[in-house]
């Protein structure tokens, strides 16, 4: 059954904070489970960052004839928001097909950042993913097309310079930072929330000579850990405000739904500070922090919006190798096409047997060079055993996969397992894959063709297959 | 021509030219150049210095300590003094952009008034004049540092507050809390300097005229400056002001002491300050 890939989604560029802050998915397993009830869709993929929001979804493209898909899912999406769909509709972008996944891969590899090349995304993303198959609404085709995504981030930071000077909004906050503090040295910060963008603000601010840095989280082991690798100290959320009157900058991003930070609490932070200037930087969306804080004197906020302002400028230097990147996205996009093409019944039959038939060949020769100088007779009868055996050996798996495309909704996982297994795609898997997932330690994962394949050695003997004598 | 006759030229060409390559440098951003403006405005400092000891050194010393040359000499020579004490400590180049043009035009002013001299008594002693026009002239010149220490100041904060990115010029200035450092120095040396002043010129009046207070506007005008000068120091020190208050402030006061300085001591018939001919 043919699938058909949407992308509905909104950013940085198509909907200012205040958009973005109401479309923002606070819970997103809980909207991927209520969209597929909502929606005649196979499979579901939800990000929610303070930048984006991205919503993926597969469909069959015979269920969803004459249905407007992606509208349908702008309505879900709206509704949960609680928001004006003409708004939302207003502020989005669509992608189909190849363009969904050409969008997808941009996203992955950070050229659809507001800070081109920062590494940030690529995290959420990955986290958004684990946590869709948990839920259990990424299915094949997510499945592939963002291990797809991850690795073509990866390519693009490898192959292009995109990431090398990877300034990020943090960084360009620092710089602010400077021009209000002068020498960052003897100054306090503090980071409300400890996500990886927190983190990342976190290492440019010591490494500017910050003397000391409070964490400060909801969960007060997420943020001793993390004082422990950044040599800060951690504090309890409910003494923040408390700690306040000793800190200079202050970096947000927790995913609170509501201000965390108010300004009427700042005013009398001010008044225990003698009002020395504060610095605070609000990278979450919803915001953390009440933007009416900016209209006191001597404090400075700066939310995600206004930061773009200023590292606007280092994104010309990266325009060129972000055509390199495109390429490599383009490559990978149609790398995919030809995937999604061949993941239906008779393409992988076809795939199965002419890779049996490869093999069987392949080893045919090397037992012929063994054996010296053979008459035609054993020849034939050596072709006909190595063809009939793999055959043989590959009729009760096509079976079985006839059997399972006859069912509803299984077809698809089955014939991506097919494909996995006998590595029908030629993918490069590497070493460490999976390597969260294994239980054992140092297990190898070789077999014992693979061995004799690297060794070449002439001088063994042909592999004898088990219990058959 | 004898050295004394090319001083005030030579002076007025270093300061000019100081100015201008300080200009240039900053558009340019080239820290040669403003270094380069800075040695000639330190030699222009050093014949400014020159000149007026000559001036102190004359014989009729009382004479000479009141015409409007020597005042005007001094307060541009005190501007001066007061930057390059601001760039030895706070490392603050930036302000040569206000102190240099500043101690220019007084300096020329000085020349355009060397017939001119105040109407004052010959009681008038060296102790009376380091009090009276020494700190008055120095709480002055701090003054003119906090008074483009302020403007930038203002011009910077509102950049940063409106969000509105910043330009080359404005990522070479200074940071925020320079600027207010500045105007936390002028506030703790400046405002206690002219308290002095001022106390000196009334105990002088007192002394002279057995009344302190004669409704001379140059002294209402005085008082007013002190009134400000002072809430200014308290919300400073006291209540701990910040930022864009006291910045606003120095800027107000600054220029107070500019009309008082120029428009009372020209334009308005006043007992002992005016220099009106």
């Amino acid at each position: 059954m043919e699938k058909i890939i949407h992308l509905v989604g909104l950013n940085h560029r198509t909907a200012g904070v205040d958009v973005r802050e109401k479309f923002a998915l606070t819970n997103v397993a809980d909207f991927e489970k209520s969209l597929l009830v909502a929606c005649p869709l196979r499979e579901v993929l939800a990000l929610s960052t303070c930048n984006r929001v991205e919503i993926l979804v597969v469909a069959d493209n015979e269920r969803c004839a004459g249905f407007d898909l992606a509208e349908a899912v702008l309505a879900h999406w709206a509704e949960t928001c609680q928001g004006d769909p003409e708004t939302l509709g207003a502020h989005t972008y669509r992608h189909t097909g190849l363009d969904a996944v050409t969008h997808l891969f941009c996203v992955a590899a950070s050229l659809d950042s507001m800070v081109m090349g920062e590494p940030q995304i690529l995290g959420q993303l990955k986290t958004s993913y684990r946590k869709a198959v948990e839920t259990g609404t990424a299915r094949v085709i997510i499945n592939r097309l963002l291990h797809k995504s991850f690795s073509v981030a990866k390519r693009v930071r490898t192959e292009t310079a995109i990431a090398s000077s990877a300034v990020s909004i943090s960084y360009a906050a620092v710089e602010l930072a400077k021009k209000i503090f002068g020498e960052l040295s003897g100054k306090t910060a503090m980071l409300v929330g400890a996500g990886e963008m927190a983190e990342l603000a976190a290492t440019h601010l010591l490494a500017s000579g910050i003397e000391k840095l409070f964490i400060c989280n909801r969960t007060y082991a997420r943020a001793q850990e993390l004082a422990r690798t950044m040599h800060g100290e951690a504090v309890f959320f409910e003494d923040m405000v408390e700690h306040l009157k000793g800190v200079d900058i202050v970096i947000s991003s927790t995913g609170s739904p509501t201000a965390i930070i108010r300004a009427k609490d700042i005013r009398e932070v001010l008044k225990k500070r003698r009002n020395r200037a504060m610095f605070f930087i609000d990278i979450a969306v919803p915001r953390d922090i009440d933007p009416d804080v900016n209209g006191l004197d001597n404090v400075y906020l700066y939310d995600i919006d206004d930061l773009k302002e200023v590292v606007e400028e280092n994104m010309s230097a990266r325009q060129g190798e972000a055509v390199k990147a495109r390429a490599i996205v383009d490559i990978e996009t149609q790398a995919f096409a030809s995937w999604l093409k061949a993941l239906a019944l008779q393409p992988t039959i076809t795939d199965l047997l002419g890779r049996a038939e490869e093999v069987a060949g392949r080893e045919l020769a090397k037992t012929l060079k063994r054996l010296g100088a053979v008459d035609d007779e054993t020849r034939q009868a050596l072709e006909v055993l190595v063809s009939s055996v793999s055959r043989k050996l590959l009729h009760e798996p096509i079976c079985f996969l006839k059997r399972r495309t006859r069912e509803e909704g299984t077809a698809e996982r089955f014939i991506d397992m097919t494909r996995r297994i006998f590595n029908l795609d030629a993918d490069q898997v590497s070493p460490d894959a999976h390597l969260d997932r294994r239980t054992l330690e140092d297990e190898t994962i070789d077999c014992e063709c693979c061995r004799d394949d690297a060794l070449q050695d002439p001088g063994d003997e042909p592999q004898k297959p088990e219990g058959k004598d | 021509m004898a050295l004394p006759d090319l001083l005030p030229i030579l002076v007025i060409g270093l300061y000019f030219l100081g100015t201008v390559l300080f200009v240039v440098g900053s558009a340019l951003r080239q820290e040669l150049l403003k270094n380069a403006a800075l040695g000639l405005a330190a030699l222009g400092f050093a014949l400014h210095t020159f000149d007026l000891a000559q001036l102190a050194a004359v014989a009729d010393a009382a004479q000479a300590l009141t015409a409007g040359r020597f005042l005007f000499c001094l307060l541009g020579w005190g501007i001066l003094f007061i930057f390059l004490l601001l760039w030895w400590r706070l490392k603050l180049k930036f302000l040569a952009v206000v102190a240099m043009p500043l101690a220019l035009v007084l300096y020329i002013a000085a020349n355009a008034t060397a017939g001119v001299s105040a109407k004052l008594p010959p009681m008038l002693s060296g102790l009376f004049f380091l009090l009276h026009i020494g700190t008055l002239f120095a709480s002055m010149a701090l003054l003119a540092m906090a008074f483009g220490a302020g403007l930038a100041f203002l011009h910077l904060e509102k950049r940063i507050k409106i969000k509105a990115g910043l330009k080359t010029f404005q990522k070479d200035m200074p940071s925020l809390d320079t600027f207010d450092r500045v105007n936390h120095f002028v506030s703790l040396a400046g405002f206690p300097l002219y308290t002095l002043g001022l106390a000196s010129g009334y105990v002088w009046a007192w002394l002279s005229a057995r009344r302190v207070f004669s409704l001379d506007p140059k002294e209402i005008m005085a008082l007013i400056i002190l009134v400000l000068y002072a809430y200014l120091f308290h919300q400073r020190l006291a209540m701990g002001w910040r930022g864009r208050k006291p910045a606003s402030m120095a800027i107000c006061v600054f220029l107070l002491t500019v009309l008082s300085m120029l428009g009372i001591n020209f334009l308005v018939p006043t007992t002992f300050h005016g220099f009106k001919p």
